[in-house]
């Protein structure tokens, strides 16, 4: 018994001698021979995916450590915010979060932002209502008029009630008295497909995707204050020039970086200095205002703030299309 | 023509033609590991790809792909394990070709049919790109959801006389695909929610490990019983003779353009995959089998004939040419496959879609370049790997049923990368299907049904219920549309046929039952 009370106790000793080893005075965080993963909670090559991979691109220029990007997709984005959320809080492991991380906390897929902490806030990727070419609406009040006549006869797609678009179709629906049908399709490419094939009436996209498919969208109003920074799309009115002012609801993808609660300050404010850095650089900047993102910058406790703010815009929303958890 | 030129420039210089042999060669190892799939390379190449330059990046992506594709069939005809759902048709009867010592006979016909449908997607796509994405955009819910029941009645087909097992089974498999968020409202869907909700369960039950599980780790443990009770004795595979020969081929001239056609259009419907287009190519199969003698007692399909393995590795070769359709002349990717190849080509700053044909015709022509030479590189590194693939089932049988399991373990963590509690999760699924698959095959029960209700279901399930919705619930949106009130008549013939045909060999059993 002793012998083993003993042996306990050596051991203990040697652990808390390596972990000390292992643990603070460190001046130099991450290290250079270290590997920060962002998980990016969607599928390689999607339009998150591709601002994350630029963003981090940029990041390894501060940093002696490596920053890779990690895939992991599945259920909205609540698989991969739950993998962040079950590795160590260290600063190792950063969520590319926004208001997927929102919708998917809300809907009680993850525990989602409740265990998260902001690092940076990046930017809106504003969303556009769009009708096919061949469709007989000019303008989003003609298309209202029509569809006020017939309640639910026009169909308003989406990518997937859990994502941003879901969100925004359902917002602008209950806005408008539910005279659409709204009706979700299964990601992007497939609301895409099924637009082009003109089997749905309205769609709502991002501006790339409209950008790319100008031949057949006719789009009729982008959902933000400010008008498009994509030369193309610079004269589609704005839904206050549209004379929608009282729109209330979210402009887009919000997308943001986030660690697990718990991790430590000064780990996160490297994170955040390096984040910054990339986010201010040239490159990212012009990246941005090419893609049309519109930079919505915060950082740390501030970024905190703004998801709390978000909750509030898009909880209304989930509960009334029926998508809060109970 | 100048653009045509200045595209094959981009491709026919050494250093990319290394790099289309080098991604044909690692796709062919990775394709023939069961579980990773040919997304799943390209994924893993694309930070590689992004730092060539475009063409030359493309090139080693698309090798991938097209080696990934190919090497799938290796351990499906001789393991009976489909590397990936490329190949899942492929093991009917690639795999009793292998019991019956014809597993490299199998494996060249294979090779054969993979270029077959490779080069001619690929001419499909180069003369007709834009015409066959116009007429996939007719493809709405209401035609996906007929589509994916015509898909449901190859359950008849390749359950053979074990009929009702086929469709219990197929049952089970649609279940499966309940599992998980509701496609439409994405509302969980289940058992135990309290419990499970924040589990991997939550986003459902994935295809591959699935596969895994029920080919894989279930034809593992069954032959492992075998061993046991001294049944099992390791197959022989000669290479004798073991060419084809060419006639053998022009002989299923009319199978292989049926199966090329069927992978084309299939691969150029968003979302429908080349796993639906293996299974309907293996259908046609066995009508051709089936009627092209009159004979009934010519050999059956599923009993090692090599029609049923040149059919779906024409339509899976095929797929990737068809995939690529809406992906360069739409923008839309066909696959997850092509998914990962457009944000290749957006990091690069190229806008796929209509534009591409004009704005960037060389890169256009490069592409395909690249396509047919990755095609003829995979023909070539598969035809000397034949030569030492089949060498895997001189390894003593204690030795190599262990290391398929822990392989068939390590492929269906890897499904899900660096995700390690959804990888832990899948693993588990994988053994748990596995070991029912096991039991299964021990009572005679057919496993594919399974797979396809779990693929179909999903796709079924979803635009069943959004054509309703767009339709504002009327049921005659499905007579309405040309396309699919033809595939409910083609799914009709097709029960009306297998039941036709199971009472004709219950029938025959009964009055030749002497014979046999």
């Amino acid at each position: 018994m002793m012998r083993r009370v003993f042996v306990l106790a050596v051991g203990l000793v040697l652990m808390a001698a390596f972990s000390h080893a292992a643990g603070p005075p460190e001046v130099e965080w991450p290290g250079p021979d270290r590997t920060i993963s962002v998980v990016v909670p969607f599928s390689a090559g999607g339009g998150t995916d591709l601002i994350f991979r630029e963003l981090v691109d940029e990041m390894n220029k501060y940093t002696d450590a490596e920053i890779i990007v990690d895939n992991i997709g599945g259920a909205g984005s609540a698989t991969g915010t739950n993998e962040v959320l079950g590795l160590p809080a260290d600063g190792y492991t950063v969520l590319a979060s926004g208001a997927h991380t929102v919708t998917a906390t809300l809907q009680g897929l993850t525990e989602g932002y409740r265990e998260l902490e902001g690092i940076i806030g990046l930017n809106w990727d504003p969303f556009i209502v769009a009708v096919h070419r061949d469709a007989p609406w000019e303008t989003f009040e003609e298309l209202l008029a029509a569809a006020a006549e017939d309640p639910e006869a026009l169909s308003f797609g989406n990518a997937g009630m859990g994502g941003a678009t879901g969100v925004l179709t359902v917002g602008m629906n209950l806005h408008f008295d539910e005279v659409f049908n709204v009706t979700p399709f299964d990601g992007g490419a497939d609301l895409i497909a099924n637009f082009l094939g003109q089997h749905v009436d309205i769609g709502v996209f991002s501006q790339t995707e409209v950008a790319e498919h100008m031949g057949e969208m006719r789009p009729l109003m982008i959902v933000h204050p400010e008008r498009s920074t994509i030369p193309e799309l610079s004269d589609v009115p704005t839904y206050e020039e549209a004379g929608y002012a009282d729109l209330n609801v979210p402009f887009g993808s919000y997308r943001s970086l986030s660690v697990r609660a718990g991790t430590p300050q000064d780990r996160k404010e490297i994170l955040s200095d390096i984040a910054t850095q990339a986010f201010e650089s040239d490159r990212f900047q012009e990246y941005m205002r090419r893609q049309g993102l519109l930079p919505e910058y915060s950082r740390l406790d501030g970024l905190d703030a703004y998801f709390a703010e978000l909750e509030n815009l898009f909880y209304p929303i989930l509960e009334a299309a029926d998508l809060l958890a109970d | 023509m100048m653009e045509l030129l200045a595209g094959i420039a981009l491709i026919a210089d050494p250093v990319t033609i290394m790099w289309i042999v080098f991604g044909v060669c690692f796709g062919i190892v990775l394709g023939a590991i069961p579980g990773l799939t040919a997304t799943m390379g390209i994924a893993l190449m694309l930070p590689l790809a992004i730092r060539l330059a475009t063409a030359t990046g493309m090139a080693m992506l698309l090798a991938v792909y097209s080696g990934a594709i190919i090497g799938a069939s290796i351990p499906a005809i001789l393991l009976g394990i489909p590397g990936n759902p490329n190949a899942i048709a492929t093991v009917y009867d690639g795999y009793p070709l292998t019991q019956k010592g014809r597993g490299a006979e199998a494996l060249i016909a294979a090779t054969v049919a993979s270029l077959v449908g490779g080069i001619g997607s690929l001419i499909l796509l180069a003369f007709f790109a834009p015409l066959i994405a116009r007429f996939t955009l007719r493809f709405g819910p209401a035609e996906r959801a007929a589509l994916a029941l015509v898909g449901l009645t190859i359950i008849a087909s390749i359950s053979g006389r074990r009929l009702v097992k086929g469709v219990l089974m197929g049952a089970f498999g649609l279940s499966l695909a309940f599992l998980g968020p509701d496609r439409i409202t994405q509302t969980m869907r289940l058992p135990l929610p309290a419990i499970t909700a924040g589990t991997p369960l939550a986003a459902g039950i994935q295809l591959v490990p699935a596969l895994i599980g029920l080919f894989g780790i279930s034809q593992a443990l069954y032959d492992i019983d075998r061993l046991r009770s001294g049944r099992l004795s390791p197959p022989q595979v000669s290479f004798r003779g073991s060419f084809p020969k060419p006639r053998v081929f022009l002989r299923m001239w009319r199978l292989m353009i049926e199966s090329l056609g069927i992978g084309t259009f299939i691969g150029a419907i968003p979302g429908a995959g080349a796993s639906i287009a293996v299974f309907l190519s293996y259908q046609r199969a066995q009508r051709r089998t089936a009627s092209s003698d009159g004979d009934t007692r010519a050999p059956e399909l599923g009993s090692g004939v090599l029609e049923g393995v040149v059919a779906p590795e024409v339509a899976n070769n095929a797929c990737k040419g068809g995939a690529l359709i809406p992906a360069l002349s739409l923008g839309i990717p066909g696959d997850a496959a092509t998914a990962v190849l457009l944000g290749a080509l957006l990091i690069k700053g190229v806008v796929p879609g209509p534009t591409l044909f004009i704005d960037e015709l060389p890169l256009v022509y490069a592409i395909l370049f690249a396509l047919l030479l990755a095609n003829i590189f995979m023909v070539v590194f598969q035809l000397l790997g034949i030569r030492v693939f089949p060498k895997v089932l001189a390894t003593p049988v204690a030795i190599l049923l262990p290391l398929i399991l822990v392989f068939s373990l390590l492929g269906s963590y890897a499904v899900e990368g660096r995700a390690i509690m959804a990888a832990s999760f899948n693993m588990g699924v994988a053994l748990l299907l596995g070991i029912l698959g096991f039991f299964l095959k021990k009572n005679d029960y057919p496993i594919a049904p399974i797979v396809l209700g779990l693929i179909l279901g999903d796709m079924l399930e979803q635009n069943f219920r959004r054509a309703m919705r767009l339709a504002r619930g009327d049921y005659t949106v499905f007579l309405r549309s040309p396309i699919a009130l033809a595939f409910l008549l083609l799914a009709v013939a097709s029960i009306a046929y297998a039941v036709w045909s199971s009472r004709q060999a219950a029938a025959d059993e009964k009055e030749g039952s002497g014979e046999d």
